[in-house]
């Protein structure tokens, strides 16, 4: 799902010697890896070496990093996961960070820990700010479920408060501005304030980070301060902080971000997190934490899903290449995925990562080889049928767009006001062109007719296509049915020619119909009919109205019929 | 061609274009006629007699004698304005005058903004003004009457006035007037002149010698011995054995004819049906307008989760929700979301929101179709497939349609797993692209797992993305009541069908244009 830019050379560096040997990594040895993380390289420049990568796997918002994507090849290549052991420690934390009571209802989630002993390199901040930004903005839901907060560790005086504070009772300088500011002036005119404020809106206090010294961290989900939270190339000392709605999503995010500044060589520690009020892990909260568990899944599972047999090493090493925790024995494995992830939610995860590890060029295709029978639905069937008739008539076939719009449909129609006005309407339409589904197909055909003046006439068209009807006894408030519309214009286009096209097709279909004279404002009066089988209604014809024909800057006389298909399928169709 | 086939080969026209041509030559026979002199000795339309000329010359059998080229000088439309309401300059003049009288000062802008003009027929009739010393600039950029008489304004009046209703000839307008006509006669690059200057042109035409063999010819055959068309009457009496049927030039472009046709985009899809009902699918069809149920949720697609955001999807504004999602299926599927429920999966972790579940929308995948399917008994095994119209909430542009369709569909049955999901993914690339060679790629789809991406190599295009697939997540196929593995593919068909028919922007498929449709070809 996202796109993100990495540095060739940032990206050599975290694959590491170990992993690459002298080889310099070039755009094609980077294409033949990138399976392995569901990555396509969009593009790239040769001049800076960056380069553009699309990541397909919403669930691994690990990789959405230069650190991901290079930690995932690397254990490929070297067979090894690097250790993280800021996951493994026990003892309390001396760095806190206290949640004030209410939170609960507002934010609820605060994790954090801090990274010391990496000055921030140029790629490495541009990385920063980028997964900043990919999490929060896709993972995270624009901010709603997880939003991140980078800050300079020295300027901060321990415990840091999550504290809740009334919109006027606190000011700072935000980021991107020069002076201070109320925390109600900044959801009123900060560009982050009017994009996120939305998130903490409906409150009457606010989120807010502050330490020990009442110095403002930032206002999450919306803003940093200027002062401690702006980190830049050759900082330290950082501290990393994530406030959410959900709990495993918020840890999971600290745990990336750890893992990503570990990468680069930071020392990462801990910072315990104290809460009034119950977590679903409890009221302190040590991160980064390890909240995965493992799991135990028979070979079988395995073997079926994959269709070959596999041994339980063989499952074993390919899942260690892939970053997993697996211990084996002879007929089942137990696998934990590393704390970074936490994507497994079924067996059938554990089998792609199988799959994906050895690589899907390693199984060899072989054909499904149960008997079935083809065939086509009732209606394609006559739709099939008509089709060919309406060539043989001398027809030309004509496919549009479904979507059209409500003038198109109702007002150059003449139908406004009336019981055919009602279409299925679009609540969010992209442009008015297309807001509605179209409840006929005539409008279609006039929508070519009104656009092809200069092709040669006879003009003979016709379309089988679906329509919606809204009907308000069907479970989806319509029914989508299959029209046949048929439209001729020319100089001298009248109703016998059409219904002598009509009667021929029918004839052919073995129905019997009957044409009642009717009044419809898309038809001239007299020259208009309903199509009826057993008293049923099929469909219409008629000479299209003049100013039908003037709506649609049609120029020459048309004549049209139209009919449900479905019902020429259905049983109660007269036969002759 | 001997003289006597070509004979056969004239037309009627030619035939009495000809023979007046030959009396005009008895009479006077170095004389020669122009056309409009040869249609009222022929009896014919100066049109026919022009048709039929341009044959005849290019046949040798006339030849253009003398050619006279004239220059006519007539009003254009804007001429017949200027007439009725006086051109710029005209009119500047007289503003200017007015001004002197009153005392008032104008500027350019002024006289511009007061007479309606434009900025750039201003400047011309100033400038034009100016250099003939009818006016001149002061301090102020004001503009002031000379009391000399203006030469343009005069002569463009006279000139209005002369050529209204009527064209003359140019070198019939007196020497001062003419370069006035000239200077403001329509050009190339400059159509908004009062005047345009037409060149006339007299051809008189003539027999070449071998027409006036042909011509002699002719004259000797009896007239009425050639028919151009056999008819029923003809056959009937038998008279078409003393008939001489004129011969066809057959070289000529016939007439286009408005056919009866499949549209090249339905014969691909056609093409792909066929293909798929060859392979054992069965078609199903679906709804136009979905819930968000079968078209997200019973795909295990999380109600607030990113991959929802892969779909962002027309929402249908009346009613807003179906009154209800089937039992068992939509307690089924909660459950599935909510902690995996029986399916061995820990499930989404969320607490399911069973109104949103009734929301409408435009079916924004073919694989909603798929999982009602799923929900109504399919054999198994059992092959399936649906050519699906799907909404997306995209800009429309080159590469995206409002609407489209797409080809998905499902296969199940006990023997489905990875290898068989590659080997049908093989056969799609065999027979849908005529590849020899794919490949797999690692992919990602909400409600599959293995996914795989299917790239081919396509004899025409080269490596390219056909479609992908994978096998349905077990929270997508328990809670629907299949208890069997089940294979979930699209192929993406409309590049290759773009290729095919030759067009470059995917709105083309349902273009509007009858002319396109009409002359579009498909290779296949």
């Amino acid at each position: 799902m996202p796109t993100i830019s990495i540095n060739l050379k940032d990206f050599e560096q975290l694959l590491g010697r170990e992993a690459l040997g002298d080889r310099p990594v070039t755009t094609a040895q980077l294409e033949a890896w990138l399976p392995l993380v569901k990555g396509e390289l969009k593009d790239h420049e040769s001049e800076n070496g960056e380069v553009r990568i699309e990541l397909q796997d919403s669930n691994r918002p690990d990789l959405w990093s230069c650190e991901g994507i290079a930690r995932q090849i690397r254990i490929k290549l070297t067979g090894a996961s690097s250790s993280y052991p800021f996951f493994k420690g026990t003892q309390p934390s001396k760095r806190r960070l206290k949640v004030a009571p209410g939170l609960e209802r507002v934010r609820p989630y605060v994790a954090a820990c801090t990274a010391t002993g990496y000055p921030v390199t140029e790629a490495g901040l541009a990385q920063l700010l980028q997964v900043q930004e990919k999490l929060a903005d896709i993972f995270g839901r624009k901010r709603h479920t997880v939003s991140i907060g980078l800050y300079r560790l020295p300027a901060i005086v321990f415990p840091v408060y999550y504290d809740l504070v009334k919109p006027d009772d606190a000011r700072f300088t935000p980021l991107g501005f020069e002076e201070k500011m109320s925390l109600r002036e900044i959801l009123a005119v900060h560009p982050k304030g009017l994009e996120y404020g939305s998130l903490i809106a409906g409150h009457d206090r606010l989120p807010l980070l502050r330490d020990e010294e009442g110095q403002v961290l930032s206002l999450p989900p919306v803003i940093n301060s200027r002062e401690i939270g702006e980190v830049r190339v050759g900082d330290q000392d950082l501290f990393v902080e994530v406030t959410g709605t959900d709990l495993l999503m918020v840890l999971l995010t600290v745990n990336i971000l750890a893992v990503n500044l570990a990468d680069r060589g930071a020392a990462v520690k801990a910072v315990e997190a104290l809460y009034p009020y119950a977590t679903p892990l409890g009221k302190s909260l040590r991160t980064p934490l390890d909240f995965g568990k493992a799991r135990t899944i028979p070979l079988k599972t395995i073997e079926t899903a994959l269709g070959q047999t596999i041994k339980a090493e063989q499952v074993r090493e390919t899942l260690l290449a892939y970053g997993y925790e697996v211990t084996s024995s002879r007929d089942q494995v137990a696998v934990k995925l590393p704390p970074y992830r936490n994507d497994c939610m079924h067996a059938v995860d554990v089998v792609e990562d199988v799959a994906i590890s050895l690589g899907y060029g390693e199984f060899t295709p072989v054909m499904p080889s149960q008997f079935t029978v083809g065939g086509l639905s009732r209606v394609e069937q006559l739709s099939d049928r008509v089709r060919d008739l309406m060539v043989g008539i001398g027809f030309q076939e004509i496919i549009s767009n479904v979507m059209a719009s409500r003038p198109e449909l109702i007002d150059r129609m003449r139908l406004a006001g009336r019981e055919e006005d009602r279409v299925v309407e679009v609540d969010n339409p992209m442009t008015q062109t297309y807001a509605c589904l179209r409840q006929s197909v005539i409008p279609s055909l006039l929508r070519v007719e009104a656009a092809s003046a200069r092709s040669f006439y006879p003009h003979r068209l016709f379309e089988v296509g679906e329509v919606a009807l809204v009907d308000p006894t069907a479970e989806v408030g319509s029914r989508t049915v299959t029209l046949l519309a048929a439209l001729i214009a020319h100089a001298s286009a009248n109703f016998s020619e059409i219904h002598s096209c009509l009667d021929l097709l029918l004839y052919y279909l073995g129905c019997q119909y009957r044409l009642e004279p009717i009044s419809h404002p898309s038809f001239l009066e007299g020259r208009a009919g309903r199509i009826t089988v057993q008293g049923q209604p099929l469909g219409l014809i008629g000479e299209l109205h003049p100013e039908v024909l003037e709506q649609w800057q049609v120029t020459t006389p048309a004549v049209a019929f139209e009919l449900e298909v479905d019902r020429l399928a259905g049983e109660n169709v007269a036969k002759s | 061609m001997d003289t006597s086939s070509l004979i056969d080969s004239l037309h009627p026209l030619e035939i009495k274009v000809l023979t007046a041509l030959r009396e005009h030559h008895a009479a006077a026979p170095s004389g020669a006629l122009r056309e409009d002199e040869i249609a009222q000795s022929a009896l014919l339309e100066t049109a026919q007699v022009s048709m039929a000329m341009g044959w005849l010359l290019a046949k040798t059998l006339a030849r253009v004698q003398q050619e006279t080229v004239t220059p006519i000088a007539s009003l254009t439309k804007i001429g017949e304005r200027y007439f009725e309401k006086y051109s710029p300059v005209e009119r500047i003049l007289s503003a200017v005058r007015a001004a002197a009288q009153t005392g008032k000062r104008l500027t350019i802008q002024d006289i511009q903004a007061h007479e309606g003009l434009e900025a750039t027929e201003t400047s011309r009739a100033v400038g034009a003004l100016k250099k003939e010393g009818a006016i001149r600039i002061v301090a102020g950029g004001c503009v002031e009457a000379t009391g000399a008489p203006s030469h343009t304004a005069e002569s463009l009046r006279a000139l209005l006035k002369q050529l209204r209703g009527t064209r003359r000839e140019l070198k019939a307008i007196p020497e001062p007037l003419r370069p006035v006509v000239e200077q403001y006669a329509v050009k190339r690059g400059n159509t908004n002149e009062p005047f345009r200057i037409d060149d006339h042109v007299d051809r008189w035409y003539a027999l070449t010698p071998e027409g006036k063999s042909v011509a002699d010819l002719l004259a000797q055959q009896r007239p009425s011995d050639e028919v151009s068309q056999l008819t029923p009457e003809l056959l009937k009496d038998g008279s078409w054995r003393s008939k001489r049927f004129r011969k066809y030039t057959i070289s000529l472009r016939p007439p286009r004819l408005a056919a009866g046709k499949r549209h090249p985009y339905r014969e691909f899809l056609d093409l792909v049906k066929q293909k798929l009902v060859g392979m054992g699918f069965q078609e199903m069809r679906g709804s136009l307008v979905e819930t968000e149920f079968w078209n997200m949720d019973a795909l295990y697609m999380p109600q607030f989760h990113p991959a929802r955001a892969i779909h962002d999807v027309y929402y249908v504004k009346e009613p807003t929700h179906a009154r209800a999602i089937a039992e068992p299926f939509l307690s089924r599927v909660a459950d599935v979301h909510k902690d995996g429920s029986k399916t061995g999966s820990a499930g989404w972790g969320y607490n399911y929101d069973r109104g949103r579940a009734r929301r409408l929308i435009l079916r924004s995948q073919g694989t909603a179709v798929s999982a009602r399917r799923l929900a109504s008994a399919p054999q198994v095994p059992g092959k399936y497939f649906s050519i699906a119209r799907c909404f997306r909430y995209d800009a429309v542009d080159a590469t995206h349609a409002c609407d489209f369709f797409q080809v998905e569909g499902i296969v199940l049955g006990p023997d489905i797993n990875f290898r068989t999901l590659l080997g049908l993914l093989n056969l799609f690339a065999q027979e849908m692209a005529q590849a020899k060679e794919s490949r797999f790629l690692p992919a990602y789809f909400p409600f599959t797992e293995p996914s795989v991406e299917l790239h081919v190599r396509h004899p025409r295009l080269g490596w390219m993305e056909l479609g992908g697939a994978g096998l349905f997540r077990p929270e997508v196929t328990l809670p629907l009541g299949i208890d069997v593995p089940v294979i979930a593919w699209g192929l993406g068909l409309d590049r290759m069908a773009m290729v095919a028919l030759g067009i470059h922007d995917i709105r083309d498929l349902f273009s509007t244009d009858l002319e396109l449709i009409r002359t579009t070809r498909g290779h296949f």
